[in-house]
């Protein structure tokens, strides 16, 4: 023992001195073992845990009007997954989470229970959902970045965009067609994340920077929509089937609009009839009855004929063969402008006489009709229009005026809009450009002109006729509008039956075709209503249909009357001299 | 020795071995706050430099009470040793009244007073390190009796030990104890009677740990993580993850990945780790010199002290950083079980901060005084 007490107390000083430095040069090597020796492996246990292997898919691209308003969009709707085996309270978590989800407790708090690193609890949930879930701050949740497709207009040109499935895949429409346009970049991506799951990588931007390209269409919202509202009250008015109504213009090809009823929320278009999902505007063909009469008598006029020259009309029936043909306006002679007006069915089978089978033939088939348009949207029809070789006599008579052929809406509405374009067929469009995520243009559809049908004086002369429909002792009247000369040709056709051969008594398909104004027509309209029950004439069922259509559309888009054109013309002849 | 210090000079200024590393600490303290604690502070308070400000603020109000303990003069303490030890004692039962204090984390360590809430149990420390050093310098002659040089001092620690463990707060237990065997050990207890109550301690100790769950199971992880790296071994792999990964230079400050909610109190318990991981190995040896520079100085101090409550004092005093630096890290390090420490000047927490500096203050008076009195 050390007997000086100073001296005792100095060295046991000097022992706890090397004892705390001893400790600290210890835990400084322990230091140098784990940051040197260990790095590497401590380095990739830490990367691991915060780093995962994602892949990243793309936002979809866009599908917009002519004005560029979204129709078909990407919204945020992360993806809820779960590491079990962080997750320290499964019951309570079980608990909160299928609160929030709206799913059973059980089975969630089964899945969160088994020891497993990685387990999908919920897939594209709603933003609101996302954040009470970021709120719990549960460990061992995570949410992921995601998107899911959705229709800020719900019904409005659903039939046209179509719709997405569970993967973004396009399942019908626009959305199926230009599925491989639309569909974001792929990239496999290692991102990191904090300790709670959130990731911290830009994720969000990635996506954003991979997102597909967009679909700019030619579909003006306003007008679809103003389209699709008369539709719909002209199919509940007349208690019918469905109906189709489509704007186009005329000079371009540009479809402005395409409505069919009945529609359906292509949000959430599980809930709705299959049959709702179809164009019927491009997929279904019908007998398209009297309005065929105008490209009869077109190619009537490109053969010679006046619109002054007459035909003998039979005084209302007409025996081809074992068949009769009925004028619901019984007349003896009536010019070609008159076959127009009061669409006898005995003065264009006269006409179809006169020209023969294969100038019909090939008049229609200039027009367009029974060939696809290829206007851009799955699933078109070509409608049925036999060979003339195949036409018996009372077929080419038929045909004439409409019966024995079918032609789908678009085609239609193409041929109408020829006549109003000065003869000029022009290729349906409905694609107007292909934009990049930034907003660069990858592909502009130029309007094409497919060839000159007839000449532009048949044309004035076919507008004339067509404008007298609307006019007074005209099958069409409902369709003018004070203001404007409006030209148009109805159809009423009885519906082919499905069970035996000829015609079904009391179904009909209604429809009014025309453009306005006569001189330079900004709008061609179509409308076609499938089986109205409380009237059944074009006149009666489409024609209000069409200028409610016209009148709306003309007003939205500042199309002043022609009489206030031309004062205003005048006012500003004066000036100058 | 020659001083040539005037005898002007200030005890706070004179000392420059304390006060350098002590401010250079706290400095570094300050930054690794922020970094660490910018996710949580974003989160909880919408504020990423909430822990930061106001670390800076206790960091403030703490060099000024540094101040005054180094102008106190030491000895003065003698005369209230009784009245400090009651005070703590008194504080130490007040924070078990619900209606004072704050709980967290299932322990009610904190106290509220007039708006101030603090941990009476690091008051507690110094409390306890002053009466030992009065106690055990006035009982010199007789210090190799049983009954006068151990049971009273032994005794006292058992209080302590009693009151802190219903809080519960089993670290500072650790650290009074063997602060408290420390300068038992110095003023020159006879090593017989230091272990003497060893066939008492190992059944408490037995059954501290093996009846209360979460101290077995953290004993149980410590000694292997990561067979459970997701719970009981999170927060060592996490701290071992965060070391090891920030290699000999570090990821650099603010670029660690480990705070971002995967430790557990990064700004506190686990700002070693951080620190680990943004400035590497260099900067772990740099922060383990400068604690070196303080403990080397404060034994000198406590050998050179001119009388016995001058030395035992300063000898606590460092035992009570140098107890607290090596137990943090060595939980940081995965070579000791968790528990709830700081490290000294710079973990996040005012209480900490506060008593620190003051403890480091009084180590400078005592230096200052032997100098000047030579």
């Amino acid at each position: 023992m050390v007997n000086d007490p100073k001296k005792q107390i100095r060295q046991r000083i000097f022992i706890i001195q090397i004892l705390l430095v001893g400790c600290i040069c210890l835990l400084g090597i322990k230091a140098f073992d784990v940051q040197i020796f260990d790095f590497h492996d401590l380095t990739k246990k830490a990367e691991l845990s915060y780093s995962k292997d994602l892949i990243i898919k793309g936002e979809r691209g866009q599908i917009l009007d002519r004005y560029l308003n979204k129709l078909g969009t990407s919204i945020d709707a992360p993806t809820i997954t779960a590491n079990p085996s962080q997750i320290l309270d499964p019951i309570g978590t079980a608990t909160a989470l299928s609160k929030i989800l709206n799913i059973k407790p059980k089975a969630l708090e089964d899945k969160l229970s088994k020891n497993r690193q990685f387990i999908m609890i919920a897939r594209k949930v709603s933003p609101t959902q996302a954040t009470q879930i970021k709120a719990l701050g549960v460990q061992g949740i995570y949410l992921e970045s995601d998107s899911k497709r959705f229709y800020p207009n719900r019904n409005l040109a659903a039939q046209v965009i179509g719709f997405t499935g569970k993967d973004d895949s396009g399942l019908e429409g626009l959305e199926f067609k230009y599925n491989a346009i639309l569909e974001g970049g792929i990239v496999k991506i290692r991102v990191k994340r904090d300790g709670t799951g959130r990731v911290l990588d830009i994720n969000k931007k990635r996506r954003i920077e991979l997102k597909g390209n967009s679909i700019v269409l030619t579909i003006d919202k306003k007008i679809q929509f103003l389209s699709e509202r008369t539709l719909e009250q002209t199919v509940k008015a007349q208690q019918a089937k469905s109906g189709i109504a489509l704007v186009m213009k005329p000079s371009t090809g540009e479809l402005l609009a395409i409505a069919n009823y009945p529609g359906f929320n292509p949000n959430n278009f599980a809930a709705f009839n299959k049959n709702t999902y179809r164009n019927r505007a491009l997929t279904d063909a019908f007998e398209p009855g009297s309005v065929i009469k105008v490209f009869t008598v077109a190619a009537a006029l490109e053969k010679g004929f006046t619109p002054k020259s007459i035909f003998f009309c039979e005084k209302g029936k007409y025996r081809i063969g074992r068949f009769t043909i009925h004028d619901t306006h019984p007349r003896e002679w009536l010019t070609l402008n008159q076959i127009i007006q009061f669409s006898s069915n005995i003065g264009t089978a006269k006409i179809a006489e006169t020209i023969g089978k294969k100038a019909l033939y090939n008049y229609l088939t200039d027009f367009g009709f029974g060939q696809k348009t290829f206007v851009g949207c799955p699933g078109e029809t070509n409608g049925t229009l036999l060979a003339y070789e195949r036409w018996s006599k009372i077929d080419a008579s038929a045909i004439s005026f409409g019966q024995g052929l079918s032609v789908s809406a678009i085609q239609l509405i193409s041929g109408i809009s020829a006549i109003a374009n000065d003869g000029m067929l022009m290729k349906p469009m409905l694609i107007k450009k292909i934009i990049s995520n930034t907003g660069k243009e990858l592909q502009v559809f130029a309007p094409k002109q497919l060839r000159q049908v007839i000449s532009p004086k048949t044309a004035a002369q076919i507008k004339t006729m067509m404008n007298m429909v609307v006019q007074k002792n005209g099958t069409g009247t409902k369709a003018a509008m004070k203001g404007y000369t409006v030209c148009g040709k109805t159809s009423t056709a009885q519906k082919a039956s499905k069970l035996k051969s000829g015609y079904e008594k009391n179904k009909y398909v209604a429809a009014f075709a025309g453009f306005a104004p006569q001189k330079n027509p900004e709008l061609a309209i179509l409308v076609v209503i499938d089986e109205p029950t409380k009237q059944h004439y074009g006149g009666q069922v489409a024609a209000p249909a069409f200028k409610t259509i016209l009148a709306q559309s003309f007003s939205y888009l500042n199309i002043a009357p022609e009489k206030t054109k031309a004062m205003i013309a005048a006012v500003i002849k004066g000036e100058e001299h | 020795m020659n001083n040539k210090l005037p005898r002007t000079m200030h005890p706070f200024f004179s000392e420059k071995t304390i006060l350098f590393p002590v401010l250079l600490l706290s400095c570094i303290g300050i930054v690794m706050v922020y970094s660490a604690s910018s996710s949580i502070s974003m989160d909880d308070h919408n504020n990423l430099f909430y822990y930061m400000q106001k670390q800076a603020l206790f960091f403030c109000i703490s060099l000024c009470v540094m101040f005054v303990t180094a102008s106190f003069p030491y000895r003065l303490y003698k005369s209230f040793a009784y009245i400090i030890l009651m005070t703590s004692i008194g504080l130490l039962i007040a924070v078990l009244f619900p209606a004072l204090n704050t709980k967290a984390g299932g322990a009610c360590r904190w106290l509220s007073l007039g708006g101030i809430t603090f941990q009476p149990a690091e008051f507690a420390k110094l409390a306890m390190i002053l009466f030992m050093g009065y106690s055990l310098a006035k009982k010199q002659k007789m210090i190799d009796q049983f009954s006068i040089g151990f049971f009273p001092h032994a005794l006292i620690f058992g209080i302590f030990a009693g009151l802190i463990i219903i809080q519960p707060d089993f670290g500072t237990i650790v650290v009074m104890g063997l602060i408290c065997w420390g300068m038992m050990f110095i003023a020159g207890v006879k090593i017989f009677h230091l272990l003497s109550p060893l066939p008492l301690v190992i059944p408490i100790v037995y059954f501290l740990v093996f009846k209360v769950e979460y101290r077995l199971l953290r004993i149980l992880t410590f000694m292997n993580p990561w067979d459970d790296p997701y719970n009981t071994g999170y927060q060592i792999t996490n701290s071992l993850k965060a070391i090891g990964s920030g290699g000999l230079f570090g990821k650099g400050i603010g670029l660690g990945m480990q705070k971002m909610h995967y430790l557990p109190e990064p700004h506190t318990d686990f700002i070693f780790s951080i620190i680990g991981e943004e400035l590497g190995l260099l900067g772990v040896l740099a922060i383990f010199t400068l604690y070196t520079v303080i403990l080397v100085t404060g034994c000198k101090i406590a050998r050179q002290a001119d009388n016995m409550f001058g030395t035992l004092l300063a000898a606590g005093l460092t035992l009570y950083i140098g107890v607290q630096v090596i137990i943090n890290t060595g939980v940081a390090l995965g070579v000791l079980p968790t528990k709830g420490l700081t490290l000294p000047f710079i973990s996040y927490g005012g209480t900490s901060l506060v008593a620190s500096m003051a403890a480091m203050g009084i180590l400078m008076n005592i230096g200052a005084s032997s100098k000047n009195e030579k």
